[in-house]
């Protein structure tokens, strides 16, 4: 790409579309040293299985360990998410299911399409079922766009509803399905398993559901405001988390029923921005779940650790931004400033993605790499200290927007990317003296 | 199964949806959405307390309303000068739904339900009209209760008579006033409570048994029951209503969004459609224009020209005025002073969308 140009949110993720024609996406490995010469491999897996796929929203780590993503589709009319395995005995993927089929909403209905999970995935431990959950945007298979505020009062067009879907892990087959948020795509899911709840954010009405297991209810419990948070997070109270669009923390406390907004503001930068928009893109709970680790979707994203039980309304740290300073007189969009795949490895650190780009002034890289890059960064919780352990490299695209990151039962990590057709998920396998089994527990409630 | 896209994308049919969908927002006009707040000053009323229910304007053109939800609030609102300010005038105890706000010449009378029944509440005459950044000095207004209207009743709708010292609510089975200077609440009769009040020069209507109206003479102070009959339609809802133009005519509509105008003398008139149903709060500018919401969940700005009847979609409410905000519920409309609208809404978080419509061209005359 070139610097300046108008890069939208279609064309980024055009941007691969050649090198599927030009056959030159096959599986890439590299190593990396992180500065103590520590080797980190990267290796990217394309949806080859599932062409039409442009983006890969959802990737987490399942009741069985293995990691699960989500073959979205939704800039292809008619375009229909399909789950995804990392199969570790053949070092590649295995496609589930067509999700759109499975829940008798095929890409022809002329409706909006079941084209996506969109950091819906959520694991229940006690049976191992996976819960997914779709989320709307892919257009009807004979229109080019779709719109849910200009189709909602339209039946042949709305979107029908998120699906959520029952995998049984153990005997890879759906066990039911449902529609979770009626005309409305399911942005985010959460699980609180010792209640047997679901927790999701509607787009794009922006509400709180609850959906009860039990009696596969849901309950609307109202709206928090105008920009979807892109992550919810549950605390030892049971209380869901989230952010609205003001940059303040939102709570859902059971025992009240009340949504609650904070007086306080979430980490920005205070040179330009006013907290508006500083929703949560990720948060990652840490290993002892005594706190969260969270970055916002805005520009200059900052990353923070909350102590959801410190105080009546959480302590907040600011960690600091994620990402480059650049030129604030310019807007700047958020595929190209990024960061996401917040996770914990079996070395206790935390790792995650942020995005870095040339930039003449306040990033001059070398005219010969890529323009942009996604580098992966280890925190060391204790100190705050971080290190750049490796690059995310894609063949022939883009490789700086991840959605999500998870570490499977073997200790190695997998993020989702944005940003490439196919699209599809890196796998970075952790060095030996890093990596532990079972890294994935206590595992992570939310998508 | 892959699938592909079954278009042409350089059809008409396809250019014109593409264009349809660039405009979806406020296709004419401009919407602005106001918190609940002096801005940089105080905070909002909190988010799950702020679905704004009830709107009137005084004689100065400042704003008092209600809210609903877990506690009704009370605000007073000001745009002009050097204002800019939604006041929170306090919470009503144990209310939480705000069914009308009525600005009498004394002061604004609230008409809150909730634990302890449908209640008349004064809020004191607050001096808006003043520099809100610093050249202010305001000590916290107190409401008054002035009691339940109709014991164990809940109020339906309330609205001033033309002369402001007098307010006419209706509950569920009564209709009742309320002295505005004095807030002495008398009971005048029974009626069928339900849906908002009209009120024209003479007399207040609200609706009756069956498809017909009662109508409350302002001079004799009686009421008579059935006394109109409404147009053909469906009238399963409960009845919302604006008034305005030259003859200070009354608006109101059925459940399928057929619009009306009512006059006393010349009856009903069928004005146009809108595209959604049923209809939200509607509110007429000077120019006999009426602009509204209709749809349920996800309701659409509509126009009506009240002279041509043509009815016109303008998508869904969004403020981008230095952040962006949808707008999805309103509950209350009222006209401000210049033409503007003041939609409430209802909502959480709900703020005051203030919209100013397109004006509309004049025609060349040769002279």
């Amino acid at each position: 790409m070139i610097s300046g140009q108008v890069i939208d949110r279609r064309k980024f993720m055009k941007i691969g579309g050649t090198a599927l024609a030009a056959g030159l996406v096959p599986a890439l490995e590299a190593d990396s040293k992180s500065p103590d010469q520590t080797t980190y491999s990267v290796k990217w897996y394309p949806f080859t299985g599932h062409p039409d796929s442009d983006t890969c929203w959802s990737l987490s780590v399942g009741p069985d360990g293995r990691i699960y993503a989500a073959a979205c589709a939704e800039s292809v009319p008619g375009g229909v998410v399909k789950p995804v395995r990392y199969n570790e005995e053949r070092d590649d993927l295995d496609y589930l299911f067509d999700l759109a089929q499975m829940v008798d909403d095929p890409g022809t209905s002329g409706r909006a399409t079941q084209c996506k999970i969109h950091y819906s995935f959520v694991p229940s431990m006690h049976d191992g079922v996976l819960y997914m959950a779709t989320h709307l945007s892919g257009p009807p298979i004979d229109l080019p766009r779709y719109s849910p505020w200009y189709s909602w009062h339209d039946p042949k067009r709305c979107f029908r509803g998120a699906a959520l879907v029952a995998f049984d892990t153990r005997n890879d087959r759906v066990l039911w399905w449902d529609t979770l948020i009626p005309k409305e795509g399911c942005r985010c899911l959460l699980h609180d398993e010792e209640r047997g709840l679901l927790y999701a954010m509607s787009y794009p009405r922006d509400h709180l559901i609850i959906y009860d297991l039990h009696t596969r209810q849901g309950r609307d419990v109202g709206r928090i405001s105008s920009i979807n948070p892109q992550a919810l997070f549950l605390d030892k109270q049971h209380r869901v988390w989230t952010s609205s669009d003001y940059g303040r923390l939102v709570r859902y406390t059971p025992e009240t029923d009340r949504l609650e907004i904070s007086p306080g503001l979430l980490p920005h930068n205070l040179n330009y921005q006013s907290g508006w928009h500083s929703v949560f893109y990720d948060v990652a709970p840490s290993p002892d779940r005594e706190c969260v680790y969270a970055s916002t979707w805005c520009p200059n994203p900052h990353l923070m650790r909350i102590w959801p039980n410190a105080g009546e309304w959480a302590r907040v740290e600011d960690l600091g931004p994620a990402t480059q300073a650049r030129d604030t007189t310019f807007p700047v969009d958020m595929f190209r400033d990024h960061c996401g795949g917040l996770t914990f490895a079996g070395d206790g650190k935390l790792y995650y993605v942020a995005s870095r780009w040339r930039d003449p002034k306040y990033n001059p890289m070398p005219g010969s790499g890529k323009e942009l890059e996604g580098v992966v960064w280890r925190l060391d919780p204790q100190t705050l200290a971080r290190e750049e352990v490796t690059e995310l490299k894609h063949p022939t695209g883009v490789a700086n927007y991840v959605s999500r990151g998870a570490v499977d039962h073997n200790g190695d990590l997998f993020f989702g990317h944005v940003g490439n057709r196919p699209s599809g998920i890196f796998k970075v396998s952790m060095p030996a003296d890093r990596k532990k089994k079972n890294a994935h527990l206590p595992i992570r409630m939310w998508g | 199964m892959q699938t592909k896209g079954r278009f042409d994308p350089n059809s008409p049919d396809i250019k014109a949806y593409l264009e349809e969908l660039a405009h979806q927002f406020v296709r004419e006009g401009t919407m602005v959405a106001f918190p609940t707040c002096l801005p940089g000053m105080t905070t909002p009323i909190p988010h799950d307390e702020c679905r704004i229910t009830a709107l009137d304007i005084d004689s100065e053109g400042h704003i008092y309303g209600g809210t609903s939800g877990r506690q009704a609030h009370l605000f007073a609102a000001a745009f002009r000068d050097l204002t800019g300010v939604v006041l929170d005038v306090g919470v009503v105890a144990e209310g939480t739904s705000s069914v009308a706000v009525c600005c009498g010449q004394s002061g604004a009378l609230a008409f809150v339900n909730g634990a302890r029944g449908g209640r008349a509440i004064r809020i004191p005459k607050i001096d808006l009209a003043q520099d809100w950044i610093q050249e202010w000095g305001l000590k916290p207004p107190v409401l008054e209760d002035l009691g339940e209207c109709v014991p164990g009743e809940p109020v339906a709708h309330a609205i001033c008579d033309p002369t402001r010292r007098s307010v006419i609510g209706i509950t569920t089975r009564h209709l009742f006033t309320v002295d505005v200077e004095s807030g002495k609440i008398m009971v005048i009769g029974e009626v069928r409570g339900g849906g908002h009040l009209g009120l024209n020069r003479s007399a207040v209507f609200g609706r009756d048994e069956g498809a017909r109206l009662w109508q409350f003479d302002l001079a004799s102070r009686s009421i008579r029951r059935r006394a109109i009959e409404l147009p053909e339609g469906d009238w399963t809802v409960a009845l919302r209503w604006a008034s305005g133009g030259d003859t200070n005519q009354l608006f109101t509509g059925d459940a399928a969004g057929r619009l009306f105008s009512f006059d006393e003398n010349q009856g009903f008139r069928l004005l146009g459609r809108t595209h959604l149903a049923p209809l939200g709060p509607f509110a007429m500018i000077p120019d006999g224009r009426l602009f509204g919401f209709c749809g349920a969940e996800m309701a659409n700005l509509f126009c009506c020209d009240t002279i041509s009847g043509r009815v016109t979609n303008l998508g869904v409410a969004a403020s981008v005025l230095e952040q962006r905000r949808y707008g999805y519920q309103f509950g209350d409309a009222v006209t401000g002073r210049d033409g503007e609208i003041i939609f409430g809404e209802d909502d959480n978080d709900g703020h005051l969308w203030l919209y100013f419509p397109k004006i509309k061209g004049r025609g060349r005359t040769t002279l």
